[in-house]
């Protein structure tokens, strides 16, 4: 459990500066990857919802205080996306990278399509087509491929963990 | 069965939920208290996006000095060329201005930003998804940015302060779909809005909306601030006239502004800050 709290507060904190300075310089027809929405998938599929919902607050907490928005939109986002990915799980075969690249795309999709509508539905020009075409299915599809990477730095982290609780049992 | 409920994840996830609600509108309003928890987090951040910034501005720097020594060279004989041309120009010019500061004089012009103070800032990070043309730039309230201080640089205007935090600022570009700037066309005077559209940010353009129809406005016209909405001041030049588009008839058209200001190359800005923190009249909510 330590040495979740501890590898997981220090790749956030990576992740979201990279995210914030870096990544605009990679970014493909504008469109940048969400690095702290693989993120929580990553940990909500290879954890308990409990995890994924913990997980996926303080990352939208940590967004929420970095965009300059209302305090609570992204957290609330990511707490329920840790959620519901941490409450069907069992269902997936977990720990094959195919599966995290499927789920990454669909939560993509889902995700980046509230916080299109939610942000944008009080000024009443809604669209469908063009969101989705320029700017969220690049970005799906760039979530995906980075996933593969976040995931398997995630499965390591649950390895070592799971290895140390072990360790501890033993004495 | 009262008591499981209050036990499960359910109950705690609406609890939660609630909460966060509640907190989401409290810090939704202006200036509100709630955003200091920000700091907690920027404070730390702030230095390191700063690093990664200085370090990624050097290495621009060395890549661009090896690639540009030939090029720099045929420059430097174009540019001594120049020179020799411009020095003559800038004989004739002189008397030019002296002239015109005489008649400034005559017409007794207050100048317009005597009562701001410019401060420079860097940009040391951008918005973190795809949907928004906001960025943090190193000053905050410890430098007296207020939000909905002016941002502009040598071209013109770049957006305004949104949100502030104790060494950092966010700021949102004019290009962002949540911007509405009061504006005028600079040659009639005639008021329009310029706002952001999710479509045309991605070239760095942004729309005019509001065009009555006898409004007189062509290709190249200039577009500044109007002064109008009590955020912006009056005269910040925003961009040209790029092109007129016609939805259904002349009643309703719009134009696509190509900004001043190169957005995918920005790096330093000036924020205008009040001298006396003047209260700014006029204050109106949907222009800003």
């Amino acid at each position: 459990m330590r040495v979740k709290i501890v590898s997981y507060s220090i790749l956030i904190f990576f992740i979201t500066l990279v995210q914030s300075t870096v990544l605009d310089n990679i970014a493909i027809y504008n469109v940048k990857p969400n690095l702290l929405m693989v993120f929580i998938v990553s940990v909500a599929l290879l954890g308990s919802n409990v995890e994924g919902a913990v997980v996926g607050f303080i990352c939208g907490l940590v967004q929420d205080m970095v965009s300059g928005g209302p305090i609570g939109f992204y957290a609330l986002l990511g707490l329920y996306l840790g959620f519901a990915i941490g409450s069907i799980n069992e269902r997936l075969y977990r720990e094959n990278v195919l599966v995290t690249i499927i789920v990454t795309f669909i939560s993509t999709v889902v995700y980046e399509f509230s916080v299109y509508f939610l942000s944008y539905f009080e000024k009443g020009s809604l669209q469908l087509v063009y969101p989705f075409t320029h700017v969220i299915l690049p970005e799906a599809v760039y979530n995906s491929v980075v996933s593969i990477f976040i995931f398997i730095i995630i499965l390591k982290i649950k390895r070592r963990s799971e290895k140390v609780a072990k360790d501890s049992r033993r004495y | 069965m009262l008591r499981r409920f209050i036990k499960s994840k359910l109950f705690i996830l609406l609890t939660v939920t609630v909460i966060v609600l509640i907190v989401m509108g409290l810090s939704s309003r202006k200036n509100s208290k709630i955003k200091y928890v920000s700091n907690v987090f920027t404070v730390v951040l702030t230095p390191f996006q700063e690093l990664i910034n200085y370090i990624g501005g050097q290495i621009d720097e060395a890549s661009s000095y090896l690639k540009d020594i030939k090029a720099l060279n045929d420059e430097n004989e174009a540019l001594k060329a120049r020179i020799a041309e411009l020095e003559d120009e800038v004989k004739e010019l002189e008397g030019y201005k002296t002239k015109n500061d005489e008649l400034k004089k005559a017409l007794n012009i207050k100048h317009q930003f005597s009562d701001v103070e410019f401060l420079g800032a860097n940009i040391i990070a951008k918005d973190m998804g795809n949907w928004f043309n906001t960025f943090t730039i190193d000053r905050g309230i410890s430098d007296k940015i207020s939000v909905d201080s002016t941002v502009i640089t040598s071209n013109g205007l770049v957006g305004r302060v949104v949100s502030t935090d104790l060494i950092s600022s966010k700021v949102v570009s004019i290009i962002d779909e949540s911007s509405t700037v009061s504006a005028r066309i600079a040659k009639t005077g005639n008021l329009v809005f310029v706002r952001g559209d999710l479509k045309l940010k991605e070239q760095g353009l942004c729309k005019l909306d509001n065009i009555f129809p006898d409004v007189d406005i062509s290709v190249g016209d200039t577009i500044e601030t109007s002064g109008l909405g009590g955020i912006y001041p009056k005269g910040i030049t925003i961009g040209t006239v790029k092109e007129i588009r016609r939805k259904t008839n002349d009643m309703n058209r719009y134009a696509i502004i190509e900004p001043a200001v190169d957005f995918k190359r920005l790096e330093e800005v000036f924020v205008l800050i009040g001298k006396d923190n003047i209260e700014k009249a006029g204050e109106s909510k949907d222009e800003g």
